[in-house]
């Protein structure tokens, strides 16, 4: 990895010892809580495993199995429906709630509802949105009210469960995104903004020409988490429908859960969870890149 | 756009996003002896203190409560000074291959929490960390980090790097330079890491599950995930008291953190 | 900044043995017979009632247990499993029977229960029919923590209202849900996830007990005409909208409260459910034995559940599980048990405190009366985790039953061709 803003050798290294310094605490914790046990998961996926007796190394096999599973592509085609859909709906909505809410006197509580359902202990909300979409749920029940009948159904039908359940996560997911783009929206800097706004600019052109650049930073963190944590979906399709009807709903999350823990293959499991982890970290990688090290510099 | 418009948009859709925290309110405080589904909007009965009386039975989660609370304080601020110190040394000292660095931190948030439970649960029971307190802090501290160094790595970016120089030059030390300029500067960007951190640990299941096992070590929602299941147990009415007693305490730690989001920081003046 | 550096050290060095690892693990069985015992149990549900019957326990063996409750079933296997490398193998332990505790059986993880078993049999504190879900090589592993039939549950009111009674033959039962359907009632319960495999299960074992045996040991397969004739009455029921709503997460108790539909298929467990839903045992809701598809069998076969307790061949509580196993056993402690739990009991000699349940105890324990292993215990869990699946959708989506029986047939004949 090449540095994108190179400044005098003798200057950088000045620092390089406090430097390591300051960034060993993360890098040890992380390294030993976190990849070391990932390292045993990676191993693992190169084996036949049943979390019984020893390991056997079968090589590339768990991989061929993978791919030729029909239904594994369609575990991807839905987790990839989670990363579009998380992208648009939280993200979308949650940069407009703190857009809304900026500077905005009462701001803050008006910003509460949305920070509330993430608040809220996931053993509750699981229950309270099967509670809602289930067939002659709430939501039925409110439509009814309003003399719709005919309602679809929302957990069975596919793609429509995965769509609402996309719904769903975004309910909770809102009011993070939005604390974050309002940390952001806080940190840009007066002069640039009041000189816009002396110029007349005003809405849409001094979101285009200020604030949007200027969010950047704010920008990746939320987009990159986003696309992180829809790649990993697993509690509320877990909790709503299993992956089901059949497989219909099942993200690759699940897949490997699955795998590993109700069938016992160990190694299977384990190769679908490489697969995710080298996909999630490419997509980051390649967006990251992108957008912190153009202007920023690192 | 106008300052009512604005209100009016924001009020109709916070409204819209209360319903579902409003049904879980009215179910939790219905009778489980009296509970239907086919009047979900209405209120019935107000028997919620009975409810949450049963869920503290059933769960234990008495016991629980004071260990989680010492999770959920303790790990959240040692993350977000960790991934601060990660973001400074990035940032501000300019480490070499700083953008690698960061990518090995943050890598450790890709990969499903699933993957890494057993091997945990073998090394916690290997080393004597297995059932400690010790060993939850611990854990918890690793799996915040990575979030937290990736909000103050991309926070500090937004500080001009003359910030830094014009205190070097005023012969400050970096670690005075982290604690007393940085630091600061980026309270906002802490509280907030602090609180959505501090809420996921109150809210942890899976590494309580498999990291825990007396009720004095256990998290508060493993307790409580225990008390539903297909072979009986407790009711739905009972289920939602007990989700909405335990997620009191992070309700209100967002009420009384709101402040610190109030209004621009404004950073410009540095 | 400070690190917590000694921890760190102990991680790194656990995470570095952990690598190189490879067997072994467990514990030196310290030989106590009094004292705390470590449970673990899928069961986390039941925690209460198991602190309850510790003031049995105490008095009667003086051992009292430390319950730890898993809420998800398949983590909670991978977790036990783990824990034979590890000096916490458990003490005490739930498990389920057949291939899963077969398997933990071979690789010598269990500690063995033979004499246990013989006493217990010489008592008449259990019946030898139960002994064999327990026998591996003729000896016996694990004691059966609780044991569930499978009937069908009904809403009372309902049948009261539509002057029913509950059938005797299978004609009837069809007589039943008929009018129930013409009334504008939902005659079944059914669900698309997880619970998806009760009613083929009670179609075939009523049609023809060895079919469904021979489905369970590869035998017979899930394409055989014989099978897809049973889907096919399925398809049929399901068309004429016999089933309630796949679509709705509805508790089943409270479905059954308010009339969703009126019959549905559970374990005799359902008891507790239905209670805690403020329903009324004997006066809002009763039970029934369904009777067989076939009428011309000699004996109407139940589904029975039963869930093991087991010891760990290498834990350091060996012995004082062992101790607490035949306590357990005991007309004493499952008298204890019933009252905590009240569920049935699987010692004849104990006191059951519903009296549904002991009716029921009764009947199925008399001789028009053959059990088999419910469907979830005796299938390979690669076959069922699909079946399960593949019901599910077809709960969800009835049609041409022929595509679900196939998926089913493909991982059953993997399976088996890796059994050799």
């Amino acid at each position: 990895m090449t540095d994108t803003t190179p400044g005098p050798r003798a200057r950088r290294d000045q620092y390089r010892w406090p430097a390591l310094g300051f960034i060993a605490p993360g890098v040890l914790l992380v390294a030993v809580l976190l990849y070391l046990p990932l390292l045993w998961t990676v191993l693992l996926g190169f084996t036949e495993y049943d979390g019984l007796g020893d390991p056997e190394w079968i090589g590339l096999e768990n991989y061929a199995e993978m791919f030729d599973d029909p239904e594994f592509l369609g575990s991807v085609l839905n987790t990839l429906l989670w990363v579009g859909g998380t992208l648009l709906v939280p993200v979308g909505i949650g940069l407009g709630v703190a857009l809304l809410t900026w500077n905005l006197k009462g701001g803050t509580w008006l910003r509460l509802p949305f920070l509330i359902p993430y608040a809220l202990s996931g053993i509750g909300v699981g229950v309270i949105w099967s509670f809602i979409l289930s067939g002659d749920g709430a939501l039925d029940q409110a439509l009814a009210a309003f003399g719709v009948h005919d309602t679809p159904r929302w957990l069975v039908d596919a793609p429509l469960n995965t769509v609402v359940m996309i719904l769903a996560t975004a309910w909770q997911g809102v009011g993070v995104n939005a604390l974050l783009f309002t940390i952001g929206l806080q940190s840009i800097p007066k002069e640039p903004l009041e000189a816009a706004r002396m110029d007349g600019a005003s809405g849409p052109r001094l979101f285009g020409s200020i604030l949007w650049p200027m969010l950047r930073p704010l920008t990746a963190v939320v987009v990159g988490l986003s696309i992180v944590a829809s790649l990993k979906t697993f509690d509320i399709v877990q909790g709503m429908t299993k992956g089901g009807p059949g497989r219909d709903s099942e993200t690759l999350a699940l897949t490997m859960y699955k795998e590993t823990f109700v069938n016992s293959e160990y190694g299977l499991g384990s190769a679908i969870a490489v697969f995710l982890t080298v996909v999630t970290l490419l997509a980051s990688v390649l967006y990251l890149r992108q957008q912190l090290s153009s202007k920023h510099g690192v | 756009m106008s300052r009512a418009i604005r209100t009016a948009v924001l009020a109709v859709l916070g409204l819209v996003w209360l319903l579902p925290v409003y049904l879980l309110l009215v179910n939790a405080a219905k009778s489980p002896a009296a509970f239907t589904t086919t009047e979900s909007w209405r209120p019935t009965d107000f028997s919620l203190l009975a409810n949450i009386g049963e869920a503290l039975e059933l769960s234990g989660l008495a016991e629980s409560a004071g260990s989680t609370l010492l999770y959920a304080v303790v790990s959240p601020a040692l993350a977000v000074l960790v991934g601060a110190a990660a973001g400074f040394a990035i940032v501000a000292l300019r480490l070499r291959h700083g953008f690698a660095w960061f990518v090995a931190i943050f890598g450790g948030t890709v990969f499903p929490l699933q993957m890494i439970l057993l091997p945990l649960f073998d090394a916690y029971s290997r080393t004597g960390l297995f059932d400690t307190r010790a060993g939850m802090v611990i854990v918890y501290t690793a799996i915040s980090i990575p979030f937290s160094a990736f909000v103050m790595r991309n926070f500090f970016s937004g500080i001009a790097h003359n910030v830094f120089e014009a205190a070097v030059i005023d012969g400050a030390s970096t670690w005075r330079i982290f604690a007393r300029v940085y630091l600061p500067m980026a309270s906002s960007a802490l509280v907030a890491i602090f609180i959505l951190q501090a809420t996921f640990i109150w809210n942890d299941f899976l590494l309580g599950l498999v990291l825990s096992q007396s009720d004095t070590v256990r998290p508060i929602v493993t307790s409580l995930a225990g008390m539903q299941s297909t072979y009986g147990g407790a009711q739905m009415s009972t289920v939602l008291a007990g989700g909405l007693l335990v997620s009191l305490p992070t309700v209100v730690l967002f009420l009384f953190t709101q402040k610190f989001f109030a209004r621009g920081l404004a950073l410009g003046q540095y | 900044m400070r690190s917590p550096r000694i921890p760190l050290i102990a991680a790194t060095a656990a995470a570095a043995s952990l690598v190189l690892a490879s067997c072994g693990g467990g514990g030196e069985d310290d030989g106590a017979t009094t004292g705390t015992l470590d449970f673990y149990t899928n069961k986390a549900a039941w925690e209460p009632d198991f602190d309850e019957l510790n003031a049995a326990s105490e008095s009667g063996a003086d051992i009292t247990l430390d319950t730890t409750g898993y809420s998800d079933a398949a983590q909670y296997d991978a977790f036990i499993k783990q824990s034979f490398r590890t000096d916490k193998s458990p003490g005490l332990f739930t498990w389920q029977t057949g291939p899963s505790l077969a398997e933990l059986v071979e690789e010598g993880l269990i500690a063995e229960t033979t004499d246990i078993w013989t006493t217990a049999v010489d008592e008449g504190w259990v019946s030898p029919d139960l002994r064999e879900s327990y026998t591996f090589d003729g000896e016996q592993y694990c004691v059966p923590m609780n044991i569930a039939y499978w009937v069908m549950y009904y809403n009372k009111s309902i049948f009261e209202e539509q002057g029913l009674q509950e059938p005797t033959t299978w004609a009837e039962l069809d007589a039943i849900a008929a009018q129930l359907a013409d009334a504008g009632i939902t005659p079944y319960y059914q669900t698309s996830t997880l619970f998806t495999f009760q009613w083929f299960q009670q179609l075939v074992a009523g049609t023809d007990p060895e079919l469904y045996s021979g489905l369970a040991t590869g035998e017979v397969k899930y394409t055989d005409p014989a099978i897809v004739e049973i889907m096919n009455t399925w398809l049929e029921q399901e068309r004429a909208g016999w089933f309630s709503d796949a679509g709705s997460t509805v508790d089943p108790a409270v479905g059954l409260k308010q009339g969703d539909f009126a019959m549905i298929n559970f374990g005799s467990f359902f008891n507790g459910s239905l209670d805690g839903a403020g329903m009324v045992s004997g006066q809002d809701y009763d039970m029934f034995v369904i009777p067989a598809v076939n009428g011309d069998l000699d004996k109407t076969p139940v589904a029975v559940e039963s869930g093991p307790l087991c010891v760990a061949e290498n834990s350091s509580q060996k012995t004082l599980g062992l101790t607490y196993s035949e306590w357990w056993m005991s007309p004493e402690a499952q008298t204890a048990w019933s009252e905590a739990r009240g569920d049935v009991a699987f010692n004849p000699q104990a006191t059951v405190a519903d009296p549904m349940l002991e009716e029921l105890g009764a009947t199925v324990s008399g001789d028009g009366y053959q059990l088999y292993d419910r469907y979830y215990e005796a299938t390979p869990t690669p076959i069922l985790t699909v079946a399960l699946e593949q019901f599910g959708a077809f709960i969800a989506n009835p049609g041409d039953p022929l595509p679900f029986l196939e998926a089913i047939q493909a991982e059953a004949d993997d399976y088996w061709a890796d059994q050799g």
